[in-house]
């Protein structure tokens, strides 16, 4: 005889469907962080669960699961070389998440599943913080709790499960943002780190190599965005975001201070003229690097003023930060300390005859070092020098290479080469990399800086003036500057010198429609960065102090977050108990009514008096509404005394009370 | 407190949920991760949400027990009971349970306003005698499974067990005499197939039309001729060597089997006589005396 199976020993297929199409979406998160065997993998494990489902298969044996196990985690172990760290444990949830789906058979398993599909969104949000990742992920929580509902709600229609789990979700939406807002963030105490993500990106570096910034020019990604709160935004071609100082020259090889000490206080040079105020919102970087316009006048919290006056954070960049900074259009910096001065006019390779000819061209005697500059900024004009992004490849001891026969390069390239030349000329000089310009969004009023943006340029010391900023690219190739460096390669472009793309994907990608999407798209990323990501510990209690609370402990903060969220299902409790109250009370308020009505032809209800009764003697004094009387007075007693539930005839006795007596 | 007497307890996969959210908590609190802590507010938040949702979704239910058919002792009763929604909202995933019967549990999916649904809640059937409900209890995990409410709702409703029926099949003799035939060694020992009628609860099934059955048709019982003859009398009193319960049980069993063989047959019982006769209300009111007798 066959066994029945209890109906609800299996996983009901709509709930698990659901789920799925909740796990789909985590994928996204795991695709270019993870190994890519890893989300091919679960997608594999998705597909075959739906394939050995109907057909009854499933994984019943523990040894084989454990094997399964074991074999996962030597391919993790494998793939990463171990297993601490961000990427190597979402691995192993994931890869035991698609076991659990494979195994996974009674209805109560489903709820385990459920719970670790909600891990496995919370990894997707360790691997890639990103916005569009981020709305993928709430997408897959949404569908988690579209699963659970149609699972314990019993509903077998979609559009009922999705309308009541969206109806949580936006019940849940206002208390979000209050624990959001309130919730206190717990920033210390925490002994066991998570494994640091990797930032295996394109990135800016503390150290000048040849066709280092040739590769960032590639990569659109956002470096930071920077917002002018007074407005006052210099031109594109004169924004110069401050990186990194590098002064120990090789050749093409130019490397910064490993780890900078924080100038003094009263060693930082004194800041002039009207300062430019800037809000930044960085994205991670997993460096200490923290950009600002040249030049940066006092270090934000948690940063310090390194010497050759770039910031420099305490603390690896790993989430997205917000701060304000100030710079300013120069710095008094009128000494340089023998040693610093020895410092800055090393060449450190040794320089060939070439070079010694052609420095000592510019050096009549009587020249200043301004005459100096000036001519080899003419050399670089006249003599044939072109701007290219491959410019085929240098070793670092290439400048001669480079000065006299190449004659091709990059912005790298000639900053490394004219500092050199300078520090041959016995001036004083450093590579400073950084960002310059930035692409304006106009509907979020803030400026994107991309990798594409990176740039490199001079400082050179004068007696006089002190450190001053020379960009030799301005003169080899000065729409780069002016112009940003895309459209200076599209300009170029236009003129045949590089590939171009298809016409049609060219003319959507200029038009206005796509122009006004990408910058709300930007906006709105830019909002999801400063306003979500970049809220913490810090931003909460400006936000306490700049409503007017005191600093309070955690404990009162905590419990305000759980009145807040106690308070809020109580009011939406009564009101919608308000909302589907019986329909005994509406039967009672319209007989209440139609007494006034009655009231005011003159038949007052006595407090004692029966709806029959009074029907008699309202009909003896009203002939003329006798039957209307009757009618309502009966269906008033049905509808409020007969145990048949009388949801349908509701309505039509309304519409009596209301019609009656006009 | 009793357990179920909370209106609204955790399920077991509440814990499950407090160790998301704790797993949460820790991990976008040791990353500073304020993306982490987004998802955990918002699952925190839906599940708060999801109280209130979980608590009306039991507002304005009336559930009332109709009568169950009297069953045998040790046999299933099937009693039903009607759940009417009251509200003006939909009412989803009731499951509807007595409180003193494990097993007695069924789930109703969805019951639209105004409207009402049937369950058939069936459980063990305990001793003989008449027995009371005085409660249903409604429970709904809706609609994410971390909570449960309940509801104890009034209804009472009686049902009545029957002896179960036991002993020796083979009905006694004709005591008084009033009828020259020969007592029977085999129940249905006659050959002629004299036509089916409806079985009766709690017969032997050894002559049931399967075959008919087979076709779809109710269970029916095939007589033979030799069924049809005798009157007779069974009396509490000349039952020697049985125990109280063992009496009783005997006498249900004599009552089907003469019902069965359409002999007519008389119940004595201490202090009540029913006299000789046949048909269905006649066998459940002597199986009614039987379950009642003290």
């Amino acid at each position: 005889m066959k066994t029945v199976t209890p109906r609800d020993m299996r996983i009901p297929r709509k709930p698990l469907l659901w789920m799925a199409a909740a796990l789909l979406f985590t994928l996204p998160s795991m695709f270019g962080s993870l190994a890519l065997w890893v989300p091919l993998l679960f997608l594999t494990t998705l597909a075959a669960k739906f394939w050995m489902e109907p057909r009854d298969y499933r994984l019943r044996s523990n040894i084989l699961v454990l094997v399964l196990s074991a074999a996962a985690l030597a391919a993790i172990v494998m793939s990463y070389g171990s297993i601490q760290g961000i990427e190597p444990g979402v691995s192993l949830i994931v890869t035991l998440m698609g076991l659990k789906i494979l195994e996974a058979h009674t209805a109560r398993e489903f709820q385990v599943m459920v719970m670790v599909a909600f891990i496995v969104c919370l990894c997707g949000f360790f691997l890639s913080q990103d916005l569009a990742i981020a709305l993928c992920l709430l997408v897959s929580f949404g569908l988690l709790v579209v699963a659970l509902v149609q699972f314990h709600g019993g509903i077998s229609r979609a559009r009922p499960a999705i309308r009541i789990a969206a109806t949580l979700l936006a019940q849940a939406a206002p208390l979000v943002v209050l624990l959001f807002l309130l919730f206190p963030r717990i920033v210390t105490g925490f002994r066991i780190q998570l494994g640091q993500s990797r930032y295996s990106a394109a990135g800016f570096s503390d150290h000048l190599a040849p066709g280092d910034v040739a590769l960032l020019a590639n990569s659109s990604e956002v470096a930071f965005r920077a917002e002018f709160p007074d407005g006052a935004a210099p031109p594109p071609g004169s924004m110069y975001w401050r990186g990194v100082m590098m002064w120990q020259a090789q050749g093409f090889d130019w490397k910064a201070s490993a780890s900078p000490v924080a100038l003094p206080r009263n060693r930082q040079p004194a800041a002039a003229g009207d300062g430019i105020r800037q809000w930044i919102t960085i994205e991670p970087h997993g460096g200490r690097w923290v950009f600002a316009l040249d030049w940066p006048g006092e270090a934000p919290p948690g940063t310090g003023l390194a010497p050759g006056n770039y910031l420099w954070s305490g603390q690896p960049i790993r989430k997205p930060r917000r701060y304000e900074v100030r710079s300013y259009p120069e710095i008094r910096e009128k000494k340089l300390h023998p040693r610093e001065q020895r410092m800055y006019m090393d060449p450190g390779i040794a320089v060939s005859p070439e070079i010694r000819n052609l420095v000592s061209s510019w050096h009549p005697p009587g020249a200043t070092g301004r005459d100096v500059i000036s001519a080899a900024l003419l050399y670089f004009r006249n003599e044939g020098f072109r701007y290219s992004l491959s410019p085929g490849e240098y070793r670092k001891n290439d400048i001669d290479e480079f000065l006299f026969r190449r004659r091709l390069g990059f912005c790298e390239h000639y900053a490394a080469a004219f500092a050199t030349l300078m520090r041959v000329a016995g001036i004083p000089s450093r590579v400073v990399s950084g960002y310059l310009g930035g692409e304006y969004n106009e509907i979020g009023r803030f400026y994107v800086v991309r990798q594409s943006d990176a740039h490199a340029w001079c400082e050179v010391w004068l007696p006089e003036l002190g450190w001053q900023r020379v960009d030799p690219t301005a003169v080899v190739a000065p729409d780069r500057v002016n112009l940003g460096l895309n459209a200076f390669l599209e300009r170029r472009a236009n003129d045949g010198q590089t590939v171009a793309s298809g016409t049609f994907v060219r003319g959507f990608v200029r038009s206005p429609v796509f122009t006004k999407m990408r910058l709300a798209w930007q906006t709105l990323n830019y909002a999801w960065d400063t306003r979500v990501l970049s809220f913490d510990a810090d931003a909460q209690e400006s936000l306490f102090a700049n409503i007017g609370m005191p600093d309070q402990s955690m404990l009162i903060w905590l419990g305000a977050a759980l009145v807040a969220s106690v308070l809020f299902v109580g009011i939406y409790l009564g009101w919608s108990q308000w909302r589907s109250r019986p329909p005994g009370d509406q039967v009672l308020a319209l007989y209440h009514e139609f007494c006034e009505r009655l009231g005011k032809l003159g038949v007052t209800r006595e407090s004692t008096e029966g709806p029959q009764a009074f029907a008699r003697r309202a009909s003896g004094r009203l002939p003329n509404e006798a039957e209307q009387i009757a009618q309502i007075s009966t269906d008033y007693v049905t509808l409020r005394y007969s145990s048949e539930p009388s949801v349908l005839t509701l309505d039509r006795f309304a519409e009596l009370v209301r019609g009656f007596a006009k | 407190m009793r357990r179920g007497a909370w209106p609204i307890a955790p399920t077991k996969s509440f814990a499950g949920l407090v160790f998301v959210l704790l797993a949460m908590w820790y991990a976008a609190a040791s990353q500073n991760n304020a993306a982490a802590y987004v998802l955990l507010f918002a699952l925190g938040a839906v599940f708060c949400v999801s109280i209130p949702h979980t608590l009306l979704n039991l507002g304005n239910l009336r559930a009332n027990a109709e009568s169950a058919k009297p069953v045998f002792a040790e046999q299933e009763v099937s009693l039903p009971i009607e759940v009417t929604n009251r509200s003006r909202r939909g009412r989803y995933a009731i499951r509807v349970e007595l409180p003193h019967h494990k097993g007695a549990r069924e789930r109703i999916e969805q019951i639209p306003p105004g409207k009402s649904a049937r369950v058939m809640l069936r459980f063990a059937a305990p001793q003989r005698g008449e027995h009371t409900i005085e409660h249903v209890s409604l429970s709904s995990a809706y609609p994410l499974g971390f909570l449960r409410s309940r509801q104890k709702v009034s209804s009472p409703q009686q049902y009545l067990i029957y002896p179960k029926p036991a002993g020796d099949p083979a009905l006694p003799s004709d005591r008084r005499g009033q009828q020259d035939i020969q007592p029977r060694s085999e129940i249905g020992g006659g050959d002629d197939f004299a036509g089916v009628r409806d079985y009766i609860p709690g017969e032997s099934q050894r002559h049931i039309d399967w075959k008919a059955v087979a076709r779809g048709q109710p269970l029916m019982t095939k007589q033979f001729a030799r069924e049809t003859a005798g009157e007779l009398y069974l009396d509490f009193a000349n039952m020697n060597g049985l125990e109280f319960e063992a009496r009783l049980s005997q006498l249900a069993l004599w009552v089907i089997e003469a019902e069965r063989a359409r002999r007519p047959y008389g119940l004595r019982l201490p202090g009540r006589e029913f006299p000789p006769a046949l048909g269905e209300a006649h066998f459940h009111r002597c199986l009614r005396a039987l379950a009642l007798h003290k």
